[in-house]
């Protein structure tokens, strides 16, 4: 089927995940264990199935997958009212992100039925039966639904998300014409929840030196911003056969992002960019 | 005693295990097969070639074996591999330009490369079988 905006939740998908065993590849502390079950009471009209990574560092337990029953009758709409709802009335322990409840802050995006989104965002009934629920793909967990962000924050920081000049400060505001200013419309908007990064199969196998989906959204942000002074250097910060050309678009990104936002287009940007000032 | 969140490394959330296949990763994962295939097919095309250059013996025994039911489901496999490769290629192209890249348009050239991979595969074998293959 044709996707038209990334918020479309498919109707039917050939396969769930990939033909793969379900710990395929992964280190022994990796594995995810079968975990315990929470049905929904009995007295619940509208039960809805959830399976939820778990993983608590303290018990030096490997991960697991835990099924928590949800009676939607007594929850909000949104997966994040369901984990609220978990946490407040069967499991305590549930760890995960949240802070706006409304797409803004980016702090619980995480793995919904094998896509990145924010769980704020996100209605329970597009869920299939049952919900998985993971954490982001590919990164390092603290606990449950938590992941390490440290990497990507340093990949973050490596492109210098700041407004660079040369020439004199003016005596006022740098000004941009309506025009100008149009042209980091669609990547101002990123609110670096990187469901993007964390759903780029690139970033999965050379995450450690491709700065992935997220950051060169930010890179062309600033290389695109008619007051920023800096684009040689940032240019040549960037040329390098990982930072940037690990991009192979494969556009999951874009698929993938919760603003509706389009990395792989600011990737190719860069790209051109980048041939564009060899000529 | 040492926690055991010092002694005991994070582990990483499962990547490849458990995201959905979505038509823009299993395009990229085929084009990459493709290639991988395609690349051992020119190696079968050179010993065609050789064989062919090294007379009518050696000719014989290669073409016997790429005209049997294997040789020939490969071939058929190459065929549609090469169109997929083909059109994947032009869409890169495209996006090379920096256009198309709206989510509908992804979507659109994706599904319009598998098919014109089929239509063309399909077109190919039916020339071949009306040039007398």
């Amino acid at each position: 089927m044709i996707i038209k905006s990334s918020d479309q939740v498919p109707r039917a998908t050939l396969l769930k995940r990939f033909p793969i065993p379900r710990n395929f590849g992964a280190a022994p502390e990796s594995r995810i264990e079968r975990g315990k079950a929470w049905p929904a009471a009995d007295g619940a009209t509208r039960a809805k199935t959830f399976e939820i990574y778990r993983y608590d560092p303290d018990s030096g337990e490997n991960p697991r997958l835990d099924t928590f029953g949800v009676d939607l009758d007594d929850c909000g709409p949104m997966v994040l009212d369901a984990l609220i709802w978990i946490k407040n009335k069967v499991d305590s322990t549930l760890t995960f992100r949240r802070s706006c409840r409304e797409g803004i802050c980016g702090s619980c995006a995480m793995n919904i039925d094998g896509a990145n989104w924010l769980a704020c965002t996100r209605f329970i009934s597009d869920l299939a039966a049952p919900a998985t629920i993971y954490p982001l793909a590919n990164l390092r967990i603290i606990k449950d639904l938590v992941p390490d962000l440290t990497h990507l924050s340093a990949q973050y920081a490596a492109i210098e998300p700041w407004l660079k000049t040369k020439t004199m400060e003016p005596e006022r505001e740098r000004l941009q014409s309506a025009e100008e200013r149009s042209k980091i419309d669609g990547y101002y908007e990123c609110i670096l929840c990187f469901c993007c990064t964390s759903g780029c199969p690139s970033h999965w196998w050379n995450g450690d030196r491709f700065l992935g989906p997220a950051v060169l959204l930010q890179a062309w942000r600033w290389l695109a911003d008619s007051r920023d002074e800096g684009t040689g250097e940032r240019l040549d910060n960037l040329e390098d056969p990982f930072r940037l050309y690990r991009c192979h678009t494969i556009l999951n990104c874009t698929r993938t992002c919760p603003k509706g936002l389009n990395p792989g287009k600011a990737i190719a940007e860069i790209k051109k960019m980048m041939v564009e000032r060899q000529s | 005693m040492p926690s055991p969140t010092t002694t005991r490394p994070r582990p990483l959330s499962p990547n490849i295990q458990i995201y959905r296949p979505q038509l823009t990763s299993v395009l990229s994962i085929l084009n990459r097969i493709t290639g991988v295939f395609l690349s051992a097919c020119a190696v079968v095309l050179v010993v065609w070639l050789v064989a062919a250059a090294s007379g009518s013996q050696a000719y014989a025994a290669v073409q016997a074996a790429i005209g049997s039911w294997i040789g020939r489901i490969v071939l058929f496999g190459a065929t549609f591999a090469f169109f997929l490769h083909f059109c994947g290629g032009i869409r890169h192209l495209v996006w090379d330009t920096v256009h198309g890249f709206e989510l509908r348009s992804i979507y659109i050239s994706g599904w319009t490369v598998v098919a014109a991979s089929v239509v063309l595969t399909v077109a190919a074998w039916v020339a071949g079988a009306l040039m007398g293959g």
